[in-house]
């Protein structure tokens, strides 16, 4: 990533944000970018301005998202090294944890049964919320600047988000095919 | 059009006063729907208007009839001539736009005959050995909007063209180029809910998170958006593009159709077909008041059957109801969707707003209720609500429009990849992206010595390439040979504000860089549409060259107030020396639109605009300083006016 979103929405680098705060600075800020606002403007300042707004767009869409959000702040710590290094070396009590889960939901879902997805899916937005907390203390707790082996719990944190994070939406999936 | 003489006669002196408001022509919204199409614009003074025809009737049919003679008949003409010449009556021709001619759902929508073409587009076959493709069948439609228009306000400015939330690339294109050949000035291709959340937000002045449930003719739209001070921000959107009123008709009409066939099971005639739609939409209107509808059709005759026969067809309402069911089910699938996209539950909406005919249908607005567990908004007119906020938008563009505090926010409705191997969809943009977006992605060789890349851009949620729509076929050549996997090909995608796409692919790990425009294969090349525009000009017997002179004093007009007002209220901005050259260049830019070379206005449009460059850039960060700081003072002040705008919005609705 070359870009810090957190900086494009002038936002301060903190996993627990206030969501509403995010939707707030976005729309402040394309309301002085969006090309709306600037049909009759020379064309130099619609190019600086539509490329400023997509680049709003992206840090929004970025930082909207809880486990997008997790990564980019990992990255602009100076973690990506660390994150890329979890990934290799994936915690193994994590990925036997996954497996299961994975393999109940396939079941669940071959037999079509929709109350034990749900179920299945209630447990995973529960073990979510818990990454989600401890998500937001353990980067409140780094250091600045952190140590590439500080990063490393963090990262292993944000790795189970995204694994939550397709869980939940292959169950997505299978709601809208009902 | 603008006045040439009186605007043009200036000095820089007199530059901010010369838009006199009375001599310009007024911006306009077109609803260009399946059914049925409109035509609006917001007047001098007063609310917003529909322009209603000499019946007083504000809907066009979109119905356009050729005949032998070669002349083109548009509207409700049109649509009394389609049960006699059904082939050369396209009706519903929206359906048609931006789909390809071996699309398998083309031949299933009407009785037409297609035009064998070499080209990937459907092509009309009607009288007069004529072939039309649905573009110049839309702009049939949207000239004579246009002419309606010109009659009620005399000249017309730019035009705001809505389009489903889920139209594809394709379909958006398509409207684009038909609204270019009827010679409008398409300011913006508008999503239809957001047309209809403009028109409701601004005349209530309300806050809160709305869902714009669009039931039209052809076409099903639910959208999710967030009313904010002026700002309407697209949440998410889904829907379906083959889903509309015309379906509950087709579902009536099979029932008229077995009627008429008296237990015999001969295909139906043309003739036949269109008699039963006409009649089940008569009857589908009729169900909306009362309980039980008894019809006399008549009966086309078949060349082997002598006299014309009259059926009785007799249906109740919860018969209809029954038989529709399913269809009007199908967009409860859509709205859980949206919702979800959104991050919302139906109990945290403020409020439902009904768009489209087909929403008058009782048994539509129950299903509604029961979905979001409310009953929704219907003050505004659900078949012109949409014209009249595009015309809003289109007010607001021109910048005539009373307020500079309104923006729309809207997003990608269908997800943007290309093929990778095996044939999956690789998502480069993700549905419901906020828009304008861009996004690259970088993909290698497989093979040794591979020098050319083949991409193929689709669109759409499934995971295999082939169940998604197909926008483009394009191959990168003349790649230095290296080993599989060296080369680093990226691909950049660019959504402007219209949703439209470009592609641009290039591949620079030897200092080679390449880069490659995406033509759309799906729609017409740009020849083709500068042929259609020529000969658009022959029959109207318009002068090209009068016409590019005027667009472009017209932007020489546009740039120079502009630059103007960007002087005086930022001159604290100008380096040495800059705000002279910036004038400099102004005052040649002024002396070009005295003279009659649009080239020439071109030119010194852009040197102003690259004088000024620097210029505009410390504006814009300005801009983004100002719009990040002053927050926080007036942030208590907007919650409470927040929870009062719904209040204020609630309490009206259960007055009426």
């Amino acid at each position: 990533m070359t870009i810090d979103p957190f900086a494009t929405l002038g936002l301060a680098r903190r996993y627990d944000l206030d969501p509403s705060e995010i939707e707030q600075r976005y729309r402040d800020l394309q309301k002085a970018l969006h090309p709306d606002k600037h049909v009759a403007a020379s064309a130099s300042l619609r190019r600086i301005a539509l490329g400023k707004a997509v680049e709003v767009n992206e840090a929004y869409r970025t930082l909207r998202d809880e486990q997008k959000r997790a990564e980019a702040l990992l990255a602009v710590l100076g973690g990506a090294a660390a994150a890329s290094g979890e990934r290799e070396q994936a915690d193994p009590e994590l990925l036997m944890e996954v497996m299961e889960l994975r393999e109940a939901l396939s079941e669940a879902k071959a037999a079509r049964d929709a109350a034990l997805v749900r179920k299945l899916a209630g447990e995973v937005l529960a073990a979510r919320t818990q990454v989600h907390a401890a998500l937001a203390a353990a980067f409140a707790a780094l250091p600045q600047p952190a140590a590439p082996s500080q990063l490393v719990p963090v990262a292993k944190l944000v790795s189970r988000l995204k694994y939550y994070q397709r869980f939940l939406d292959e169950v997505s999936t299978f709601e809208e095919s009902l | 059009m603008l006045n040439a003489g009186s605007v043009f006669r200036f000095n820089t002196m007199s530059l901010m006063q010369i838009h006199d408001p009375s001599g310009a022509a007024r911006p306009i919204g077109i609803d260009l729907g399946t059914t049925n199409s409109l035509v609006a614009y917001v007047p001098l003074i007063g609310e917003p208007v529909c322009v209603l025809d000499c019946d007083v009737d504000a809907l066009v049919p979109s119905v356009v009839a050729y005949r032998e003679d070669g002349a083109v008949v548009v509207g409700k003409e049109a649509r009394r001539m389609a049960a006699d010449r059904p082939e050369d009556t396209i009706v519903s021709v929206k359906r048609f736009m931006g789909r390809g001619a071996d699309d398998a759902e083309t031949r299933r929508l009407g009785p037409y005959r297609f035009a064998t073409s070499e080209g990937p587009v459907v092509k009309f076959a009607v009288a007069g050995e004529r072939v039309v493709t649905p573009v110049e069948v839309s702009a049939e439609i949207l000239r004579q909007l246009k002419r309606l228009a010109e009659d009620a306000l005399g000249e017309v400015g730019g035009a705001v063209i809505t389009v489903p939330a889920y139209f594809d690339d394709a379909q958006r294109q398509a409207t684009k180029d038909a609204g270019k050949l009827a010679g409008l000035d398409v300011l913006r291709l508008l999503n239809e809910p957001t047309a209809a959340a403009l028109a409701y937000g601004l005349s209530s002045k309300q806050n809160g998170t709305f869902a714009v449930y669009d039931l039209g003719g052809g076409t099903f739209d639910v959208t999710v958006l967030v009313l904010d001070h002026g700002v309407f921000q697209v949440r998410s959107t889904g829907g379906d593009s083959q889903l509309g009123g015309d379906d509950m008709d087709r579902v009536l009409a099979e029932r008229i159709l077995l009627a008429m066939a008296g237990g015999g099971s001969r295909p139906a005639s043309a003739s036949r077909v269109r008699v039963a739609l006409d009649s089940a939409r008569a009857i589908k209107h009729a169900l909306t008041e009362r309980d039980e509808v008894e019809a006399e059709i008549e009966v086309p005759r078949a060349s082997d059957v002598v006299e014309a026969q009259r059926i009785t067809f007799r249906v109740t309402r919860a018969e209809f109801e029954a038989w529709v069911k399913p269809l009007v089910e199908r967009t409860g699938v859509a709205c859980r969707r949206a919702l979800r996209d959104a991050g919302l539950q139906a109990s945290q909406l403020d409020g439902v707003i009904l768009v489209g005919g087909s929403t008058r249908v009782p048994c539509v607005r129950e299903y509604v209720a029961t979905l979001f567990g409310r009953e929704p908004l219907t003050s505004i007119d659900p078949e012109q609500v949409v014209a009249i906020g595009a015309a809003i938008q289109a007010d607001l563009l021109a910048g005539q429009g009373p307020s500079d505090d309104v923006l729309l926010l809207d997003v990608l409705p269908l997800s943007l990849g290309v093929e990778a191997m095996g044939g999956v969809v690789e998502k480069i943009l993700p549905r419901n992206t906020a828009i304008p977006a861009s996004a690259a992605q970088t993909f290698t060789t497989y093979a040794d010595n591979q020098t050319g890349f083949s991409l193929h851009v689709v669109q759409g949620e499934r995971e295999l390439a082939e169940d998604c729509r197909s926008l483009a076929r394009f191959t990168l050549k003349g790649i230095p040979p290296m080993p599989a996997g060296l080369a680093r090909l990226t691909v950049r995608f660019d959504v402007d504000a219209d949703g439209i796409l470009k592609v641009s692919a290039h591949e620079e790990t030897t200092g080679v860089t390449q880069e490659v425009e995406v033509k759309p294969s799906y729609g017409l090349a740009d020849s083709e549409i500068e042929q259609m525009l020529l000969d658009a000009y022959d029959h109207a017997e318009t002068d090209v060259g009068a016409r590019s002179l005027r667009e472009a004093r017209v932007e020489a007009d546009r740039i120079a107030q502009a630059t103007q007002s960007a002087l005086a209220t930022d001159a604290a901005l100008l380096e040495a020396g800059e705000g002279a050259a910036i004038e400099a260049a102004l005052v040649r830019l002024l002396e070009a639109t005295r003279g009659n070379a649009h080239r020439v206005i071109h030119e010194r449009i852009e040197e102003l605009d690259h004088v000024s460059k620097p210029f505009a850039g410390r504006r814009m960060d300005r801009s983004i300083a100002r719009a990040l700081a002053g927050r926080n003072l007036s942030e208590v002040e907007r919650e409470t006016a927040h929870a009062q705008g719904i209040e204020r919005h609630l309490g009206r609705e259960t007055d009426g």
